[in-house]
């Protein structure tokens, strides 16, 4: 018996040097579509970062207010590649210009900053905000409980698109407004996630050891509860940063999100999107950014799920 | 499974590489600037009808002409003859009256819809309404009692898209026989299709950027207001480059304006031509006013296509971009749905910059100059401007172009020393029509097509335009999209020619007036029905009128009760309600 103890204690020992973050990171490179969710996403951060370094042109400027341009500023210009065979004398523009005559490859590189800030900043939101609420309910229960969920019912019961369009509506159009809209929206989702980890781990042993050394409610909830409940909110956040992103392209594409000449993804596809026949790079590419984005979050949000699930630990 | 994945990536790449290294020309539209003509007063043709039946005639009057309107008395005189009697001088009277907001439609009817046949008008015209599906389409059947050249097809729709791809795309697969103002980089798609037609439509209209020099908003201080000094805004007139903005963003046919309305109206350029680009001088001038290092403003306007703005967030992303490269100037972009806009625009609510533009209802000043800065004018530009509005009032009570000529020139020059607004731009538009079509497929200068005279062959002929009309009643409608739908079904006692501007006798068979242009005698046209059955009477004119006249008529009460252009063009409405 006492042998049996000891082994036990010797295995729990060897498992604590390596911690949950690296097991998950190898379980996470062990899954090709999450290495490549990973590599878009890394791709996207780094042309984020380095935009105003990458750029070629001012991506609000138009070519007609560049002093000393040579080339042709028509509106709506294809792209011009030196590579693909365009005339070395016409200035380069890798996916053309666009209906205002600026540099579309610059405003796209721009456009994933802000599309990182939206993602990131409204999960952000909702999220400090989601687990505050959902800890509460489920950790207070009783009427604190009823009151908060019902309110999560509410918001969950309109569509999210349309309820953040009624939010911008009265706040009116712009992207500060819309990340605020697209914030509240999401509230719901990690309040609820929240609620039932909570109310899974609340009756552990050890928070009912805590709780008998005399632990006050603020120990438990954010010393106990909270990082073993912090799992699914991680995978719930991943893949929320790309419904985010969707969310916040979908309203400046009606024109309620980023205000011109915010060069935002969304905006781009919009304005032009009577162009779809006479210019189709100007709807092409932006249309791509999202979906790749999109894609990334969603691939690595999937990815986490699986590595950070103790069920499917020994499977690859 | 991951491989495929990666193939899949790497041709994702690889067709958007093709697909941009394909992405066709950017396309400059021909077109030709048509030329108008100048209205043609019909001859005056007497032809005195003796009432054969006793026929009671109705007449409305004003006690006097104090209260700031243009009409003295409407009467019917007898069956057939109606006389107007006017309180000034009005030589553009024929015009204005053959305007589709002074349509006629049977008193009976109008009693009998309390004063808003929003969706039933009755009226005389080729075509009736047949149904109307909110939101999807509107359809007309062919009037067989029609008292001229019969409808060419026995059923019209009316369908509606905002967007042009969209109307393109209907045109091309055949769903639909013509739309209205294809995108501007659409003209040559459409040149170089040999099933399709596009007929230009000349550029009589004007866009341009408003100001309110004191905007009626509560808390507004207008002491801080930069738009406010008339400095500020000659800086922002010599500081945008009106010439790159109809290079770039208009389709051919469309010119820079010199003027506020277009060299085709009579006197419609006399004066000095507009300031010239001129960014230094600007800056200068901009820092004379004590704005040295640019203010902060907004930009409204309503993403809506008209002809005189074919691309709006385009224009208005190029004109942001203009101020802040040449005057420092920060303009905050703010689009509004078209209702509140014009809404807000005419109150006098908009603080910053707006975009709107004018397209002609008829051919003279008073409705370009007159409706804009006249003394019955909206708040749009804020407080007026005396000397401009005394000059516009001269200048419209006179008779000849050659008289009205100084008052005009004065009127344009005080325009550009006061600066209420900028004009940019006569934008030219388009009308696309399947190729091949009978009759006479045109486009009009005044918006108002005739598709009575054009037909496919077939019993149905559709049409596509860029909005759904908001009602039928276009005594109280102003919108372009409303008054052509109701331009199928109803007439005015005179009209515009097919596809030009000129006036042409419509329900008057002729009218004449007296020496002074205060007294107008319509004789009406016999024998014509209206499409419920009634026959057509000088009583059914009065009350037409006087419905819209006489804001104490009970049924004075249209869509919104504004009949703004009834105000817009005769001035006050009889027995208003005081202020």
């Amino acid at each position: 018996m006492a042998n049996t103890i000891s082994t036990l204690n010797a295995e729990a020992l060897s498992l604590e040097s390596v911690s949950l973050w690296s097991v998950t990171w190898k379980r996470l490179l062990r899954r090709k579509s999450a290495v490549v969710g990973i590599f878009i996403l890394g791709l996207l951060i780094f042309i984020a970062l380095t935009a105003h370094w990458l750029a070629p042109y001012d991506p609000t400027a138009s070519m007609l207010d560049i002093p000393g341009y040579t080339g042709q500023a028509t509106k709506r210009l294809p792209p011009c590649i030196h590579l693909l065979g365009c005339s070395q004398e016409e200035p380069q523009h890798i996916m053309g210009l666009d209906g205002n005559i600026r540099d579309e490859f610059s405003r796209l590189l721009y456009g994933a900053r802000l599309s990182l800030m939206v993602g990131f900043a409204t999960v952000t939101f909702a999220i400090v905000i989601g687990t505050v609420l959902g800890a509460l309910a489920g950790y207070l229960g009783g009427w604190v409980d009823n009151a908060i969920m019902r309110v999560m019912d509410v918001l969950l019961a309109f569509p999210s698109l349309l309820l953040a369009i009624a939010i911008v509506t009265v706040l009116g159009p712009g992207l500060i407004n819309a990340l605020l809209a697209i914030g509240i929206v999401s509230i719901p989702a990690y309040a609820r996630v929240m609620r039932s980890s909570v109310l899974s781990v609340r009756e552990m042993d050890y928070v009912s050891a805590t709780r008998s050394l005399g632990g006050n409610a603020y120990d438990i909830l954010f010393r106990r509860i909270l990082p073993n409940a912090l799992t699914p909110l991680i995978v719930q956040g991943t893949l929320g940063i790309a419904t985010a992103i969707l969310d916040s392209a979908a309203l400046s594409f009606l024109g309620l999100g980023a205000q011109p000449p915010t060069p935002e993804w969304g905006a781009m596809l919009g304005s032009e999107r009577n162009q779809v026949f006479t210019a189709p790079h100007l709807v092409f590419y932006p249309g791509l950014a999202i979906m790749l984005t999109v894609l990334a979050f969603n691939l690595l949000g999937d990815g986490l799920r699986d590595a950070l699930d103790p069920r499917l630990a020994h499977v690859s | 499974m991951k491989r495929n994945l990666f193939l899949a990536l790497s041709l994702l790449i690889l067709a958007s590489m093709a697909l941009a290294a394909c992405g066709p020309a950017a396309t400059s539209a021909p077109a030709e600037p048509a030329a108008t003509t100048a209205p043609v007063e019909p001859a005056a043709t007497t032809a005195p009808v003796e009432p054969s039946a006793p026929f009671e005639g109705v007449s409305v009057a004003a006690p006097n002409c104090d209260y700031g309107g243009e009409f003295k008395s409407i009467e019917a005189v007898d069956e057939f003859t109606v006389k107007v009697s006017l309180c000034v001088p009005d030589p553009a009277f024929p015009s204005k009256i053959a305007f589709s907001s002074f349509a006629i439609q049977p008193a009976e009817h109008l009693e009998a819809t309390g004063g808003s046949p929003l969706e039933n008008p009755v009226g005389t015209g080729p075509y009736q309404v047949a149904s109307w599906e909110r939101g999807n389409q509107l359809v007309f059947s062919r009037f067989d009692g029609y008292w001229g050249e019969p409808a060419m097809s026995k059923t019209l729709v009316f369908r509606w898209s905002t967007e042009s791809a969209q109307r393109l795309l209907e045109l091309q697969s055949g769903s639909v026989d013509g739309i209205d103002n294809p995108g501007p980089d659409d003209f040559a798609t459409i040149e170089a299709d040999s099933n399709l037609q596009l007929i230009p439509r000349p550029a009589l209209n004007i866009m341009y950027i408003g100001f309110n020099n004191n905007p009626k908003v509560d808390g507004f201080d207008n002491s801080k207001n930069p738009l406010a000094n008339e400095k500020v805004r000659e800086a922002i007139a010599m500081g945008i480059d009106r010439q790159r903005i109809v290079d770039n963003f208009y389709p051919a046919g469309s010119e820079v304006a010199s003027h506020f309305s277009p060299c085709a109206i009579p006197n419609g350029c006399v004066g000095e031509d507009w300031y010239g680009f001129d960014a230094a001088a600007a800056k200068a001038l901009l820092a004379e006013a004590g704005y040295a290092d640019g203010f902060e403003t907004v930009l409204n306007y309503r993403d809506v296509v008209r002809s005189y703005l074919p691309d709006p967030n385009i224009v208005a992303q190029d004109i942001q971009t203009q101020l802040k490269t040449n005057l420092n100037i920060t303009v905050k972009i703010e689009v509004m749905e078209s209702g509140a806009f014009l809404d807000a625009a005419d109150s006098g609510k908009l603080t910053g910059l707006y975009l709107l533009g004018w397209g002609a209802d008829y051919p003279d000043q008073t409705n370009f100059l007159g409706y804009h800065f006249g003394a019955g004018s909206s708040a749009q530009f804020g407080d007026k401007f005396p000397d401009i509005v005394e000059a516009l009032d001269k200048g419209a009570q006179l008779a000849s172009d050659a008289e009205r000529a100084p008052f005009y020139e004065a009127a344009n020059n005080a325009i550009k020393q006061h600066v209420p607004m900028i004009p940019v731009a006569h934008g030219g538009s388009a009308v696309a029509y399947k190729a091949g079509l009978q009759g006479n497929p045109h486009s009009s200068p005044l918006g108002n097509e005739s598709f009575a005279v054009m037909g496919n062959g077939t019993d149905t002929f559709v049409w596509m335009q860029n909005a759904e009309p908001i009602s039928l009643y276009c005594a109280d409608e102003t919108d372009g999209e409303s008054l052509r739908a109701c331009e199928q079904v109803t007439q005015s006692l005179l009209g515009y020619e097919i596809g030009d501007t000129a006036v042409e006798p419509v329900l008057a068979e002729s009218y004449e007036a007296n020496s002074d242009l205060t007294e107008w005698t319509f004789h009406l046209r016999q024998g014509v029905k209206f499409h419920d059955g009634s026959s057509f009477d000088a009583n059914d004119v009065v009350t037409s009128l006087a419905v819209q006249w006489d804001a104490a008529n009970p049924l004075h009460k249209g869509n919104t009760g504004a009949f703004s252009y009834w105000s817009g063009l005769f001035g006050a409405f009889l027995n208003a309600p005081a202020q």
